[in-house]
């Protein structure tokens, strides 16, 4: 199947046309999506600074990550179902962007990295589970968690930059002078989401 | 206001700020962003232990000390990026009915966690017992996400129509 095709299809639903056409349904994907991605990186930076040995080392590692994964899981789920939304709206412009597919690439690192923790350390928790912190392996997959989790931040909002910005630049029509595009644009240009 | 704002879009440190905008800006927002996290994720936390639906293993009191100087650590962190973004683009910021109405928010929320916080230190078995507390964790959880939500429509501010100062002009 051809992705562009699959791209322009999900561009022409009703659904990404809805939000488009909407005043206040972006910008409020756009606010729901950072409301349930701090609530990711906060509930883990928690599990993490546990892994350190840094913050509550007090408390069983595996209870607390039971505990408190739930809800990471939850947020998880919210931000995954806001991204894809405003993902229909500019389909094509999103897949093709740098830092979207920066930012796919390290959600999926920090799955891995998750996955291998949880393979590794996680079937061994009852040797360290009271310990104030975690072996090395799991300081490593908790320093690792932290970075790749912030850079996925940074990537986001140079998503918002650039897409932005790459639809305000988008090159003139070969065959047009520069008064008639003024002319046209009110009613030619897309709507560009503000950065 | 609008006098303060081009004022201020003068002042050396806008101008390097306006001058880098392309990696500045993004990068201000996204550490502004990584400071929501930090204050989101703690304030959760609290909230879910007043209401007894996460860390039963904790007292309040544990849960507070834990989480309550991240708390007031990432809110000096959003304080001072949150300067650095009005400083580098300060007529898109300050001339804006989300950014007034988000700060009038944030002034509460934050005094509500301060004397939360010392409510729990102070007479914890007091605080735990009354009911009223439930619901402010929820309702100060609930402000906290529509201070999110005014954040990124400062970006918006059209959406609230004639009530946007950028609509007068």
């Amino acid at each position: 199947m051809d992705i562009a095709a699959v791209l322009q299809w999900i561009e022409s639903t009703s659904l990404a046309a809805r939000i488009r056409d909407s005043l206040l349904l972006f910008p409020l994907l756009e606010s729901i999506h950072v409301i349930g991605l701090a609530l990711v990186f906060g509930t883990i930076a928690i599990i993490d600074l546990r892994l350190l040995g840094t913050a509550s080392t007090e408390r069983p590692f595996k209870r607390m990550a039971a505990d408190i994964m739930k809800w990471t899981w939850g947020a998880f789920a919210l931000t995954a179902l806001t991204g894809s939304l405003m993902f229909t709206t500019n389909a094509t412009v999103y897949y093709h962007n740098f830092y979207f597919r920066t930012k796919m690439l390290l959600l999926v690192l920090a799955g891995i990295n998750m996955l291998v923790f949880e393979l590794t350390l996680g079937r061994v928790v009852h040797r360290w589970d009271t310990a104030p912190s975690a072996p090395k392996a799991g300081k490593a997959a908790a320093i690792l968690s932290i970075a790749i989790w912030i850079s996925v931040i940074f990537a986001g909002r140079l998503i918002g930059f650039t897409t932005s910005r790459a639809k305000q630049a988008a090159p003139a029509p070969p065959d047009s002078s520069l008064e008639e595009l003024f002319q046209s644009a009110p009613s030619d240009t897309p709507k560009a989401p503000p950065k | 206001m609008k006098s303060f704002a081009e004022w201020l879009s003068t002042t050396a440190l806008s101008v390097f700020l306006q001058n880098h905008n392309s990696w500045a800006i993004p990068t201000i927002q996204s550490i502004h962003i990584v400071g929501i996290a930090i204050v989101l994720g703690s304030v959760l936390m609290i909230d879910l232990r007043i209401l007894g639906w996460a860390g039963m293993d904790q007292t309040l009191r544990q849960t507070a000390n834990r989480f309550g100087p991240w708390l007031t650590g990432a809110l000096w962190l959003m304080l001072a990026t949150g300067i650095l973004m009005v400083i580098g683009e300060p007529v898109r910021e300050l001339i804006t009915f989300s950014f007034w109405l988000k700060m009038v928010l944030v002034a509460v929320s934050a005094a509500v966690a301060i004397i939360l916080q010392r409510a729990v230190r102070n007479h914890e078995e007091m605080v735990a017992k009354r009911r009223g507390v439930k619901l402010l964790a929820i309702v100060t959880f609930l402000v906290w996400a529509c201070i999110i939500i005014l954040g990124r429509l400062i970006a918006y501010d059209h959406v609230w129509g004639a009530w946007s100062p950028s609509a007068k002009q």
